[in-house]
């Protein structure tokens, strides 16, 4: 009896769910709507080819936003009910549309595309599509990254460059400059000092949930931190909004290479 | 017979067909061509909805195949009015922009060359000649208005605000000024059309480019003193460029149902597209003596916006503008398209990122100045001077700024029709009195519709001696020579004579056979 409840409920359950994204790239017509939410995830796992006119290095979203932006505490992206919202920096009710738009600008160092841009519309609509299930206004479970406990002592990048070079530079490069498939971690290609990744705690709780791929959460709170304040201290592109001059002058010079 | 002479029309341009070919002359024309129709791509594109890289496309891969086919030394590519119609075309049915959007452009694009090819086939192109100069008027300064309209969301930053009618839009705009424009946007897209406007009283040619690079400086200093994320300035982004941009026509079921809903649509475009090539086909003809052949060159709009689908371009058409800086330049074959389109694909892979930073408010300035261009008060004034031609202009006009692009375009096509068969049933008729018998002199095409004119005068003119004046009639038909031979039946041969004078030997026999025992004589006028 209770198995047939829980076939029924199952079952239930399913025709609940909406089409898995991967089943729709399978289709060979689809609706605007979800040809649109396509679009998204390929901007999301592509972002080099899909995103290409508003990128400027080459990360692709899903590599901070693990598994196309569904895994969590890897700042999943099923968030839909949590926006509008309000924010101090400007003093407005902000869509989903501006932080959307910021990652490009930040964690993709590119151009901030405008809120009606076919890619910014596509990643809104994706992001709807994969938030089914949450309650709006509630925040889902393992939202942006875990905060670490205070472990009391200061970050310490000396120990980050050990555990770097034991831990992450066979994947990540030894100057973090990535191999094909695997992200650079600083450099003039990846993400800006103005990213939500060059925060050095932010960075941590991602690198401590997420990091070394394969063998999550075996780093001790205090490694995490300390090779994230290593990662961050390295050479990237500038802020926008503080080095402007600077700002423009890299990204004109980076268009000559 | 028949099948050869398309067979001819299929075959590709090669220099032995020209007479004289000079390469350094025709090479330099393409190059200019080159400058000039990147930013057309790009701002057109945007005005088809579509992402810039598809502009550049268009520019290569249209223009390329349309002078490749043709015969003459006329441009081809992306076209302002075919642009916009696209755009409003594709709307109704996915995002601007958007992948499906883009599947649905490249559908219309075959579709549309698939039917100037139907058109070629039933040797249409000569019957776009019927186009009145007036409409022709009304509708490019229709569509630059509308161009001028559009510019106004992008140059003053508004997210674009597609309000059916105008007005609405400047009204929204006065009312809410202080939150919708965007004061760096504003600066940006200004300078540009100021520069724009003072560059093209010196060097008329290459105001948008100077412009252009102008509003680029403009948008560096700002960008530089206060950076995008504050400004939220939009720039152009970055280019994704591919040497071989293969693309191809879906044909499914659901893109067939909405491949029928565009279908009235992809007839206007075709339509209008075709309009334009043959009136710069005209004018080329009797300008130049290039080898034209009309429909060759309906021929080659209509495979190049075929082969537009698979080279992810979107259908275009002959351009006045670029045609005529061909023309100053001295280019007098295919040769100069061709090359054009290899030297955009030059241009760009080089020069291409620095396309990146390119504001978007001066590509918004360029479709202002475009749109100015486009409304040419030396030609509305000569239509002053007649009362059809104006009353087609300002219909034609009115209706496309009132009731769409599209509507205005088709009541455009009906009017000149009636404007063309009014015109031609008018008789032109000049009455000299002798002192027994009159004379009457007939100029215009004498048909059914017209020939009332003549026999009425006839009639007022039974008693009376008649030298009838054919000689410079061109065209007649068989009710003419009837009404004639009703009035002779009715006259009194005895005391009046009726003369006919007649140019051609064919006419000559016509009215023989025809009027055969009748009291009349035949003149025969030669040259
Ligand atoms: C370098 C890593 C990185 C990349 C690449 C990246 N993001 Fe983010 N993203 C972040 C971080 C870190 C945050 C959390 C920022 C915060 O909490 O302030 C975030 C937050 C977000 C949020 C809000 C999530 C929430 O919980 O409200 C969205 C939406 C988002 N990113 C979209 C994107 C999109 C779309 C792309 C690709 C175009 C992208 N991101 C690429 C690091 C990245
Ligand atoms: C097994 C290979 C591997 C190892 C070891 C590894 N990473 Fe990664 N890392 C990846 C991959 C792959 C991604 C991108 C994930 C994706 O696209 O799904 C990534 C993404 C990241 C990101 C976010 C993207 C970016 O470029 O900023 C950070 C930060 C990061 N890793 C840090 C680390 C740190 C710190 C370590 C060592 C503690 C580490 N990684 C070890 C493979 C690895």
């Amino acid at each position: 009896m209770i198995l047939l409840l829980g076939l029924f409920a199952g079952g239930h359950l399913n025709a609940d769910t909406p089409i898995a994204v991967e089943d729709l790239l399978k289709r060979s017509y689809l609706d605007d709507y979800h040809s649109n939410v396509v679009f998204g995830y390929r901007i999301v796992t592509e972002t080099e080819r899909y995103g290409a006119r508003y990128s400027g290095n080459r990360l692709r979203c899903t590599n901070c936003h693990l598994g196309a932006g569904r895994r969590p505490d890897a700042i999943p992206l099923n968030v839909a009910g949590m926006y509008p919202k309000w924010r101090s920096k400007n003093g407005r009710r902000n869509g989903i549309g501006l932080r959307i738009r910021e990652c490009f600008v930040y964690s993709l160092d590119g151009i901030m595309p405008p809120e009606d841009s076919p890619e910014v519309l596509a990643v809104a609509a994706y992001i709807s599509y994969i938030s089914h299930g949450e309650m709006i206004g509630e925040t889902p479970e393992g939202r942006g990254v875990p905060t670490l406990p205070d472990t009391g002592y200061d970050p310490n990048p000396a120990n980050g460059k050990a555990i770097y070079d034991t831990k992450c530079g066979a994947c990540h490069g030894v100057n973090g400059q990535g191999i094909p498939g695997i992200p650079p971690l600083w450099g003039m290609e990846s993400y800006n000092k103005g990213a939500g990744m060059a925060n050095t705690k932010k960075a941590a709780g991602f690198i401590w949930a997420n990091m070394p791929l394969g063998q999550e959460r075996s780093l001790s709170h205090q490694d995490a931190l300390d090779v994230s304040a290593y990662i961050n201290m390295q050479i990237r592109p500038g802020d926008p909004r503080s080095s402007k001059l600077l700002k423009l002058f890299e990204s004109v010079s980076g268009l000559v290479d | 017979m028949r099948y050869l002479r398309l067979l001819s029309e299929i075959i590709p341009w090669r220099p032995s067909l020209a007479g004289k070919l000079n390469p350094s002359t025709e090479a330099f024309a393409a190059l200019i061509a080159a400058l000039l129709v990147i930013p057309q791509g790009i701002t057109f594109a945007y005005l088809a909805g579509l992402p810039p890289e598809y502009g550049i496309y268009t520019a290569i891969f249209v223009t390329l195949f349309a002078s490749l086919f043709g015969s003459s030394s006329m441009l081809g590519g992306p076209n302002t009015a075919v642009a916009i119609l696209i755009g409003i075309t594709v709307a109704p049915f996915a995002g601007r922009g958007s992948p499906l959007y883009i599947d649905y452009v490249i559908l219309l694009s075959l579709m549309v060359g698939l039917i100037q090819l139907l058109i070629w086939l039933a040797r249409g192109g000569k019957y776009f000649q019927y186009l009145s100069p007036a409409a022709i008027t009304g509708i490019t300064t229709g569509v630059g208005i509308i161009l001028i309209l559009s510019s106004l969301d992008g140059i003053m930053g508004l997210s674009p605000s597609s309000t059916l009618f105008f007005f609405e839009k400047l009204y929204f705009m006065a009312a809410d000024w202080r939150t919708l424009i965007n004061p760096h946007s504003l600066a940006i897209g200004a300078t540009t059309v100021f520069v724009g406007m003072v560059a093209k009283t010196r060097f008329p040619r290459f105001a948008i480019l100077i412009a252009m690079a102008a509003g680029y400086l403009v948008g560096l200093v700002v960008l530089g003193i206060y950076t995008q994320v504050e400004t939220e300035v939009e720039l152009l982004g970055h280019i994704p460029f591919q040497a071989l941009p293969l693309s191809y026509p879906k044909l499914d079921l659901e893109y067939l149902l909405v491949g029928l809903a565009m279908l009235p649509n992809a007839i206007t475009i075709a339509l209008i597209g075709l309009a334009q090539s043959m009136v710069i086909v005209k004018s080329l003809r009797s300008d130049t003596d290039q080898a034209i052949n009309v429909d060759k060159e309906v021929f080659a709009q209509g495979i190049a916006n075929s082969l537009a689908a698979f080279f992810s371009s979107f259908a275009g058409s002959g351009s006045f503008n670029r045609t005529a800086v061909n023309l100053s330049l001295g280019a007098s074959t295919p040769l100069a398209g061709i090359l054009s389109a290899f030297a955009v694909f030059i241009l760009i892979a080089i020069f291409g990122p620095l396309l990146s930073f390119m504001p978007m408010p001066v590509i918004a300035g360029t479709l202002m100045l475009v749109g100015i261009g486009m409304i040419k008060p030396s030609e509305i004034a000569r239509l002053f001077s007649w009362t059809g031609e104006l009353l087609v202009f300002v219909t034609t006009l009115f209706s496309i700024i009132f009731l769409g692009l599209q509507t205005g375009l088709i009541i455009a096509f009906i009017l000149s029709v009636i404007l063309f068969v009014l015109s031609a049933s008018k008789l032109e008729i000049n009455i000299t009195k002798g002192e027994e018998s009159v004379e009457i002199r007939v100029e215009g095409h004498l048909f059914y519709a017209s020939i009332d004119q003549l026999s009425s005068l006839l009639k007022r003119h039974r008693y009376d001696s008649v030298l009838l004046d054919l000689s410079v009639v061109s065209y007649m038909d068989l009710s003419a020579t009837e009404a004639i031979a009703r009035d002779l039946q009715k006259r009194d041969s005895d005391e009046t004579s009726f003369v006919i004078v007649l140019k051609s030997q064919r006419l000559l026999d016509h009215f023989e056979q025809r009027l055969e025992g009748m009291p009349v004589q035949f003149i025969q006028q030669n040259e």
